[in-house]
């Protein structure tokens, strides 16, 4: 009897119900889109962030920041250090293997652009710096996975008139923007670059603008820079680019002495994407190494994260509020309607609780049905805004369905409840006058 | 009673009687403009919200001195400086940190001295990591962590730097360390001094190696200027910090894109639930349209009517909206980037006209059902 009267009344009034279905199928499907979203955005971001270059720099123990600095102390003479190669793959090894975007090994070697280029006019017998490194290295780990890494992906913001270097290329180089104009070198031009392992004739495949002082280096493939350094299988330094969660006050403690964190909170850190953790586990892996954050990426984008996800979060939260409104709204309009049903029901005999509870189920039913088909239209939302903005698909979060589901539920409740004991309240006969 | 005097009355009274059912609706158009104002106030407001937020990636404009040409002004002389620096619009300016660089030793080991205005530095490179405090007097120095490593100096520890001046002099200077900066770069291997200590101990002909502004301005914006200037001011030569400028345009947009689409998104939804409220409100008075078609009220009446009714439904939702709109904007301005939201005067008309047409649309098509049934039908409960 109870279904037949649901039955009944679904189907006698299908165009209110259908519009109370679409109206929470709307809220549901905004719900799931800005959930869906807003959880992902950390994420997304933090992809896009990686625009910035490298957050964590890799040197040798020991080495010195100095060699950096306008060339001074490279001639000190301080011993000088190097990363092995061969170790380079065991980064994508660590715990937090998943979280390193990016990486690419570097090795600076001294060297001198030599007169007796093919192309007289150039000149010679200066000093410049020449760096091997990854461009774009397919890599396969002992684990039987392959990775693809290298600068290209890295330096997204250098302009480069020409080609892009590749690995394979040996006898290719890349120059940049200031090197290129002092010695008038062009994309093309094949010079000649002499160095302590040997001397080389090198085609130029492009000029790139970096806007700082890489403009002045030469790029090489790394094997070319150890072929003229003369020392095989070496880097002088790491850049990385990995996705992190922004620091706290733990993590900052573990990043000035890990070792003063109890064995609890050392656990959290470790397992946290937490920059210094992070690289605490990348100097685990290449042997004699010092892993640095590089503060200017890695601090800028934990300020940023945050603030994109709070807004975001505010933004779901306003949105979520509106359409709980919305559909509350409709539900009330529409038990209130039912006043004449409910008082024929109660002058028939009905007791409060079967009423009640019929009409309830009727709401219920009629918010399952669209909450499910807002659901899916949400998916498809959410979808649309992550193609659209970054190019890649919203990764679809399980939690957010239990969340939608909830909501819809006590957004129907609080519209219903109130309205139908209201109802209820009502004397039969004047509402069947129609008073 | 003139028709108009009528008119107004039928209005009122209608609203005035069905308080409660008029709230509701009155409720859920002012929420959709509050939805409406306030998200299209965050949307103009992200590029300056978040660009300030980029700021924390440190200087994106630097002068240097003019490539080539004479030598005998090394540098960039202070008068070029303020005359670039006078073609930034001061609201956009950020930070400005002058340096100036010598080698000079302590303990016979060599480092790089940098004389900086540490005020502007504190403010144009915030991503500097400060164990211990930042010198507020002269005499206190900034060192880099690898300094600090070197030469075991700690917070609070006085050194003494040597070296020779721009004259050949060799100079000794006692200073302070008042804090250790950490950044991962190569700023670690140097030591900041204010510029008067600078000039005190090694002198120097005035002119910095290079300033370094961080301007808070979108990448156009910022071209236009760097292009201004090398113009218009001799002396030294702007040059963009491309990894910032170049990324900081790239993620912006792609921020500003999603508020964008979300924004569209959450309006859309928005007004379909509004307009939903509204036709359900309507729809419930189809009796009262037959008895107004009953007693003889031709069509367009009636319709001008609910429509009327609408319209003062969507002016006075639009109106709550606005303003609050305009709060919820200033929450999140507040909470997420500690700052507030600039008013667009704008968007009071456009939140108005806006409620207004979906709420009177949202009437018309209910209303217009129910003028073409046949009045004893409707009457009958049917």
């Amino acid at each position: 009897m109870f279904w037949r009267l649901i039955r009944g009344a679904l189907f006698r009034q299908k165009g209110k119900m259908l519009m109370i279905a679409f109206t929470i199928a709307l809220g549901a499907s905004l719900a799931t889109a800005m959930l869906n979203v807003m959880l992902d955005v950390g994420d997304k971001v933090n992809q896009e962030l990686k625009t910035y270059g490298a957050n964590i720099q890799v040197i040798p123990k020991e080495a010195s920041l100095l060699g950096d600095l306008y060339g001074l102390g490279e001639d000190s003479g301080a011993a000088e250090r190097y990363l092995r190669e061969s170790e380079l793959g065991s980064l994508k090894t660590i715990f937090w293997a998943f979280n390193i975007v990016d990486f690419a090994p570097y090795l600076n070697v001294r060297a001198q652009l030599l007169d007796e280029s093919p192309d007289a006019a150039k000149t010679g017998g200066e000093e410049i710096r020449l760096v091997g490194a990854w461009f774009a290295k397919h890599l396969d780990l002992p684990t039987g996975e392959s990775v693809d890494t290298g600068m290209r992906n890295m330096k997204s913001w250098w302009e480069v008139d020409g080609e892009w270097l590749t690995d394979a290329d040996e006898d290719a180089a890349m120059a940049g923007s200031l090197l290129a104009e002092r010695a008038g070198l062009a994309a093309g031009d094949r010079i000649r670059v002499g160095a302590q392992g040997g001397t080389r004739e090198l085609t130029i495949t492009g000029i790139f603008n970096a806007g700082s002082d890489e403009d002045e280096r030469l790029y090489v493939p790394l094997k070319t820079a150890q072929a003229m350094a003369g020392r095989a299988g070496v880097v002088s330094s790491v850049e990385v680019s990995a996705l992190t969660t922004p620091d706290n006050e733990l993590s900052r403690r573990a990043a000035q002495n890990p070792k003063s964190l109890s064995t609890k909170e050392w656990e959290t850190w470790y397992c946290t994407a937490y920059v210094s953790a992070i690289c605490y586990q990348i100097e685990e892996a290449l042997g004699d190494s010092v892993a640095k954050p590089i503060r200017q990426v890695a601090e800028s984008e934990g300020a940023i994260l945050e603030k994109t996800q709070l807004l975001m979060l505010l933004i779901t939260i306003l949105s979520l509020a509106g359409s709980a409104l919305g559909i509350s709204n409709l539900v009330t309009a529409g038990v209130m309607e039912r006043s004449r049903e409910i008082g024929l029901l109660k002058a028939l005999g009905a007791n409060n609780a079967p009423v009640s509870w019929l009409v309830l189920t009727e709401v219920l039913l009629t918010g399952a049905v669209g909450g499910a088909a807002g659901y899916f239209a949400g998916l498809g939302f959410a979808q649309i805004i992550g193609h659209t903005v970054f190019g890649s698909a919203i990764s679809i979060k399980p939690m957010v369905i239990p969340l939608v589901g909830l909501l819809v539920l006590a957004v129907i409740l609080a519209g219903s409840i109130p309205s139908i004991r209201l109802l209820l309240s009502l004397r039969p006969a004047e509402v069947l006058h129609g008073r | 009673m003139t028709r108009q005097a009528m008119y107004v009355k039928m209005i009122t009274s209608s609203l005035l009687r069905r308080r409660s059912r008029m709230a509701v609706a009155l409720l859920a158009v002012a929420v959709g403009a509050t939805i409406l104002s306030g998200l299209v106030t965050i949307y103009y407001d992200i590029p300056r919200q978040m660009g300030q937020e980029f700021r924390s990636y440190g200087a994106n404009l630097i002068f240097i001195a003019p490539p080539g040409g004479d030598t005998s002004g090394e540098g960039v002389s202070e008068a070029a400086a303020a005359e670039a620096l006078s073609y930034i619009p001061d609201s956009a300016v950020v930070g400005v940190a002058p340096y100036r660089y010598k080698s000079a030793k302590i303990n016979e080991q060599p480092f790089m001295a940098a004389g900086t205005d540490l005020e502007g530095a504190r403010k144009a490179s915030p991503y500097w990591f400060v164990a211990g405090e930042w010198p507020q007097d002269d005499g206190f120095v900034l060192i880099g962590q690898e300094v600090a490593d070197t030469v075991r100096l700690l917070p609070g520890s006085s050194f003494t730097l040597t070296g020779t001046d721009d004259g050949g002099e060799s100079f000794s200077k006692d200073l302070q360390v008042s804090g250790v900066v950490q950044t991962g770069g190569s700023e670690e291997a140097f030591i900041f001094l204010s510029l008067s200590d600078f000039d005190a101990a090694i002198g120097g002909n005035g002119n910095y190696d290079v300033v370094e502004c961080s301007i808070s301005a979108p990448q156009a914006e910022l071209e236009g200027i760097a292009a201004q200037i090398s113009e218009n001011v001799s002396g030294l030569t702007p040059r963009l910090v491309k990894r910032v400028t170049q990324s900081e345009g790239t993620v912006l947009t792609k921020l500003q894109a999603l508020v964008f689409l979300v924004t569209a998104v959450v309006l859309v939804l928005t007004m379909i639930c509004v307009a939903t409220t509204m036709m359900a409100v309507v729809t419930e008075r189809r009796k009262e349209i037959g008895l107004k078609k009953a007693l003889g009220a031709p069509d367009r009446s009636i319709m001008q009517e609910f429509l009327g009714e609408g319209l003062f439904l969507g002016c006075v939702g639009g109106i709550c909206g606005v303003f609050l709109g305009f709060a919820f904007a200033q929450i999140i301005g507040i909470n997420v980037f500690s700052r507030s939201v600039s008013f667009q005067p704008l968007l009071i008309p456009l939140t108005i006209a806006a409620s207004a047409l979906i709420t009177v649309l949202a009437c018309a098509v209910p209303v217009r059902r129910a003028v073409e049934v046949d009045p004893a039908i409707v009457l009958r409960g049917e």
